[in-house]
């Protein structure tokens, strides 16, 4: 295959950073601080971000809330079925310690022992303007050509 | 009305009812495990035809698990609470499957919870939990955070730190 000259890898990520879409595995607060971004307030659409139905169609898998012991082999799977190149997005302090839920029995403490993660939004929940600040971050590095998992 | 159930059940179980507390819209029964499913039935050929909940109280200084039974009367608006004493070591209790069809998801929850056998019920696989090798996590000698100590974190740096 020919090899790809700099700009060309440039504006691959380029049209990646424009087409983020994403695939929610949402369980309690964080889908309520992301609302926002999906309607005409923040309007994530102006970034190129789409929720989109199925994995498959997906690039960007974002995860908030508490993840159970149960749902992380259901969050394995979704993150089996995107194709390369992706990219996650862990919101919130459930995925990364466990938070409130750090002494319950039922919860993992950390995705990462699970998935592979690019991105921690701290909060809990994070806000809006987190949220924002944090995928626009992301969309940045995939800019410069990072190419993920 | 509650009177009128009162003096029935009392007619008809003198024997197996403890305790029994008339209030102006509910009925709240303390009964023995051994009539306990006669006295459902004839509660349920009353009028109780919506069973709300199964739930379950780990007295574990007594070493009895209490169950909990609400029924709610269409007809005369009125809630009936029948409790009943179970010992801890051999917890099993008939299954009322036969009288609401809808008691077997909340046997099979007190079954997962609890590790009370439900004889009749079709159905008492695992729920909720999967994987699970420890004790039922609702009984009271169950130590959630030492379980998680265990299981989730390093003391090798002096506090807490997740594995992984």
């Amino acid at each position: 295959m020919k090899k790809l000259t700099p700009k060309v890898i440039k504006s691959k990520g380029e049209a990646r950073a424009w087409s983020f879409w994403v695939i929610n595995y949402f369980t309690a607060c964080g889908f309520m601080e992301l609302l926002p971004w999906v309607g005409s307030g923040y309007d994530m659409e102006r970034f190129g971000i789409l929720p989109v139905p199925s994995p498959r169609h997906a690039d960007v898998f974002i995860i908030a809330g508490y993840v159970t012991k149960k749902a992380a082999k259901r969050i394995k799977m979704i993150y089996d079925q995107i194709p390369s190149p992706k990219y996650v997005l862990a919101l919130g302090s459930c995925p990364m310690t466990g938070g409130m839920y750090w002494d319950s029995y039922a919860t993992i403490k950390r995705i990462d022992e699970v998935i592979p993660v690019d991105l921690w939004i701290e909060g809990c929940p994070p806000k809006p303007e987190n949220i924002g600040h944090g995928i626009v971050m992301a969309t940045n590095v995939v800019k410069g050509g990072f190419e993920g998992h | 009305m509650i009177n009128e159930i009162t003096s029935l059940l009392k007619s008809k179980f003198p024997d197996s009812l403890l305790n029994v507390v008339s209030e102006d819209k509910r009925i709240t029964l303390l009964v023995k495990k051994e009539e306990l499913h006669q006295i459902l039935s004839q509660l349920k050929d009353t009028g109780f035809n919506h069973l709300s909940d199964v739930t379950a109280v780990d007295y574990i200084d007594e070493q009895e698990f209490e169950l909990i039974y609400h029924l709610w009367s269409h007809q005369e608006k009125i809630r009936a609470i029948v409790k009943v004493r179970i010992p801890r070591e051999s917890p099993t209790v008939k299954s009322v499957v036969d009288l609401w069809t809808g008691a077997q998801m909340h046997e099979r929850e007190d079954h997962e919870l609890f590790g009370i056998n439900f004889e009749g019920n079709p159905n008492l696989s695992p729920l909720f939990l999967e994987d699970w090798e420890e004790i039922p996590p609702f009984r009271k000698d169950f130590d959630t955070r030492k379980y998680v100590k265990e299981k989730y974190y390093l003391e090798e740096e002096g506090y807490p730190v997740a594995k992984g």
